[in-house]
């Protein structure tokens, strides 16, 4: 499904945080949001989800307008830069936990619940970690715990931020190859915010460059490369 | 599950107690009747047996029992809860000026309320004696010596207490008498109270600095308040010294009209203060050390109180409302000679 | 760890502090407690069983748990709703909010006491009116309730909102973007989150109004049997020269105190598992 981003402004009490941002995405698309701190990317991100409301402008997924919906009701995975585990409970419990909350109805059948756990920790390689506790796993486990419950509910979108900024060089590449192959298997729309230009152009199909709360390009890695569209992209991506 | 086991513990804890919870359960129904006495400090024992005699008696003769709720605190202090709602069917206070006040604040006894019992209302009298430790270390006999440098001088908060406003007449009239004039007068308390470490908010806390907590060389002290303490805290360990001349303390009774006839207790209240006149009545005032009105049972326990010269607040103040305003209300003799720092004790 | 950091003091300035700090507590905490308990059982067992279940007495303990059990979960309610809107929402009136909240810790209660005196007392602004309805407040329970309160509302929301503060929104913000409802989320993911500080909130709030003196003696009025909760009946006894049973009544005070501590031990020594995991 596509995700597109009409003329959106937000501003956090003094400055504006976007200035009146476009963008759209296709469906099944990789896409990274680029760009210095305070550019307004994160923002975006959270715009997207449902987590921030705009001042101004519309986001559409596919034809329909989600501008006032809440992140509840988006059908969206998110995954945090600090994992945002649940302290409390199990992995599993975790990963179960878009299901568990289910309205009786909609719920699946609790071994239904614990075979969808059980692909999920095989999708991202933590078979048999299910009974473990967030605080026993390294930062790299935890945050492939995060994107294995982000995908529970099969979202429509994947949306991440900054998912591999507090992890060390060698678990990033690790887990960014990990990220990539998952997403070229079930195809999902994706969007992840990163300040780093060498990862979102490794992972993404296209780069949007923010700065200042405006898109300065958002094209494909090589084109990017090739013909920066102004200044700051040249400089930034040097 | 953790969860469950935390709201079973927060219930517990917080829930068990309803369990055991009954409401006080309060007027008169039925055939008994309930009456809140609100009262000064130092009248706990007193009333605790009053009451019984009274209950028996009221029952044998009217066939109804009848409770009490009992309140005791600073007399000051006790007519200002009353003034904000305490309903008191009765009260019985220190001094007739507290009286005085809620007559006029709240209407709710007539202002003659004093002409209503027999001896202005006051069924029994007392007066102010020194109480000292055992012994008398400091050889304390009179009010001179209260002003001797090094002699600490217990007495509650004249603000706040209505024994301490006797003790501070009582010692006016002496430094009045000895001095010639009330400029000697004003000297003479002024000393007094450089002396006094403590202000206590009432008399009972006054005597519990004096004699539990070992503050002090002299108690100024009601005198059944003196003989309660030479009894209950150990005996010997303290001594009475009549001073040449004090004060004679009149504490009235009322009964609050407005309260007692919302309750229905209009009759029992009444026959309440009068039976303290009768010789049963007078006879258990006898034994709490206050000096009883009954001329037969005052006779028979004349040994045990001291001949003082007494000062009375009629003739020798102009009555308790000149008197208040005069030394106690603010701005007043107490307020200048204490600088308004009032060093006050525990908080009560 | 036998190996000095670069931080610790040398052994004997280790063992002098860590000395001076228990002979402090025994000297400022211990001692005091303990000669409550002497004082309470000097008498013996039988003296002191008479003195806690002499009529005055019962009724001033059913009185101070019925104050706690109706002013603790109040406030327990406030404070989780105060501590929420402070931490995980926006708003205006925020820092005013927080003051209000830190109110009653800078008056005295005294005052506390004072001011609902002045509000429903007989010559208080809503005296008169509910004098004519036949509403007591003043010099009965409900007063004692109302005072209780206010001592000990910012008990739950102080404690709660630091720990929230610190957590931060990103739990709450991950459950919703899972599908939970506000409702599903504090209750899954915000209270266990918080169940620690909120239990300690809970144990102090109920402390503090089993043991409050000052506000309740000046709307109590003092009626023995009837108004009188625990530390005002010890007082009562204290000044009737009856000190075997006002420590017994004390003691018992402290022995509530202490249930509700050792109550939080036991509670944290069951779920240490799952506190250890939170790794905070």
């Amino acid at each position: 499904m596509s995700i597109r981003v009409e003329e959106v402004s937000k501003r956090f009490s003094t400055y504006p945080a976007l200035a009146g941002v476009s963008l759209e995405i296709v469906d099944g698309e990789f896409v990274a949001l680029l760009g210095p701190s305070g550019s307004g990317k994160t923002t975006l991100l959270r715009i997207i989800a449902g987590l921030d409301f705009p001042d101004s402008g519309v986001i559409r997924f596919g034809d329909r307008d989600v501008t006032d919906d809440p992140a509840a009701k988006r059908g969206i995975g998110f995954v945090f830069q600090h994992y945002a585990l649940f302290g409390h409970m199990s992995v599993a419990r975790n990963i179960a936990f878009g299901l568990d909350i289910l309205p009786r109805r909609a719920r699946p059948a609790r071994a239904e619940i614990e075979a969808r756990v059980d692909e999920l920790l095989k999708l991202v390689q933590l078979e048999g970690y299910g009974e473990r506790y967030p605080a026993q796993l390294s930062g790299g486990q935890r945050q492939r715990v995060a994107l294995a419950r982000a995908l529970a509910r099969n979202p429509r979108f994947l949306l991440l931020d900054e998912p591999f900024g507090a992890l060390d060089t060698k678990v990033r590449r690790e887990l960014r190859d990990a990220l990539r192959i998952i997403h070229d298997e079930i195809g999902l729309t994706s969007i992840f915010v990163t300040h780093d230009h060498e990862e979102a152009f490794a992972l993404a199909d296209r780069v949007a460059i923010l700065n200042a709360g405006r898109i300065e390009q958002f094209a494909a890695p090589a084109e990017i490369l090739e013909r920066p569209a102004s200044p700051f992209v040249t400089s930034f991506v040097a | 599950m953790n969860r469950r086991v935390l709201l079973l513990a927060l219930s517990g804890l917080v829930l068990a107690p309803l369990a055991s919870c009954s409401g006080g359960d309060s007027g008169k129904s039925g055939g008994s009747a309930q009456l809140l006495n609100v009262s000064y400090d130092p009248t706990r024992e007193l009333y605790r047996d009053v009451n019984d005699a009274f209950a028996r008696k009221w029952q044998a003769e009217k066939g109804q029992k009848v409770s009490f709720r009992m309140s005791h605190g600073g007399s000051g202090k006790q007519s200002r809860a009353v003034i904000d709602g305490l309903e008191a069917d009765v009260v019985t206070l220190g001094l007739g000026y507290d009286i005085d006040v809620i007559a006029e604040k709240t209407k709710r006894l007539p202002a003659n309320w004093q002409a209503r019992l027999p001896s202005n209302s006051a069924p029994y009298t007392s007066t102010i004696v020194f109480l000292v430790r055992k012994g008398n270390p400091k050889n304390i006999r009179d009010w001179a010596d209260l002003v001797r440098p090094g002699v600490q001088v217990i007495t509650p908060n004249p603000k706040t207490s209505g024994g301490a406003r006797w003790n501070f007449l009582a010692a006016w009239g002496y430094g009045r008498k000895a001095g010639g004039s009330d400029a000697a007068a004003q000297r003479y308390v002024t000393q007094l109270f450089a002396n006094v470490p403590v202000l206590d908010s009432g008399a009972r806390g006054a005597t519990t600095t004096f004699a539990e907590r070992g503050i002090g060389d002299v108690l100024l002290a009601w005198e059944n308040e003196a003989f309660l303490a030479q009894n209950e805290l150990g005996a010997g360990k303290f001594e009475i010294v009549a001073p040449s001349l004090s004060i004679l303390a009149e504490p009235p009774v009322a009964v609050v009209d407005e309260n007692a006839k919302k309750h229905g207790t209009s009759e029992v209240a009444e026959a309440y203060l009068r039976f303290l006149y009768t010789p049963e009545g007078q006879e258990i005032i006898a034994k709490h050390f206050y000096r009883p009105r009954d001329a037969q049972v005052a006779a028979k326990h004349a040994g045990r109180f001291p001949q003082i010269e007494l000062l009375t607040i009629d003739k020798d103040f102009g009555g308790w409302g000149a008197a208040q305003t005069r030394f106690f209300s603010d701005g007043g003799v107490f307020d200048s000679i204490s600088g308004g720092k009032s060093r006050s004790g525990g908080a009560r | 760890m036998s190996r000095r950091s670069p931080l610790q003091e040398s052994k004997a300035v280790k063992w002098l502090l860590i000395g001076v700090a228990f002979l402090y507590i025994a000297l400022i905490l211990l001692l005091p407690l303990g000669t409550v308990f002497y004082e309470a059982l000097r008498g013996g067992v039988a003296t002191w069983m008479e003195a806690v279940t002499e009529s005055n007495a019962r009724s001033a303990i059913t009185l101070t748990l019925l104050v706690a059990a109706i002013a603790v979960p109040l406030n327990v309610a406030f404070g989780l709703a105060a501590a929420w809107a402070i931490t995980k929402h926006d708003f205006r009136f925020k820092p005013l909010l927080l003051t209000l909240i830190d109110l009653p810790f800078s008056v005295s209660p005294v005052v506390s006491g004072l001011i609902y005196v002045l509000l429903f007392g007989a010559q208080g602004w809503f005296g008169s009116t509910l004098q004519d309805r036949g509403i007591e407040i003043i010099f009965a329970v409900p007063g004692i309730v109302l005072a209780t309160i206010f001592v000990t509302f910012p008990f739950v929301a102080r404690e709660l909102i630091p720990l929230m503060t610190e957590q931060g929104k990103s739990d709450e913000e991950a459950a919703l973007s899972l599908g939970a409802s506000g409702w599903q989320t504090f209750w899954h993911v915000t209270l266990p989150n918080i169940r620690w500080g909120l239990l300690y909130g809970v144990l102090l709030a109920n402390a503090r109004a089993m043991g409050e003196f000052g506000a309740v003696s000046v709307v109590s009025g003092h009626i023995r049997g009837e108004t009188n909760t625990m530390p005002l009946h010890i007082e009562v006894l204290y000044n009737e020269y009856n000190f075997a049973a006002a420590f017994a009544v004390a003691s018992l005070l402290a022995v509530l105190a202490l249930v509700t501590l050792v109550l939080k031990s036991i509670l944290e020594w069951r779920h240490r598992g799952a506190i250890a995991a939170r790794g905070h």
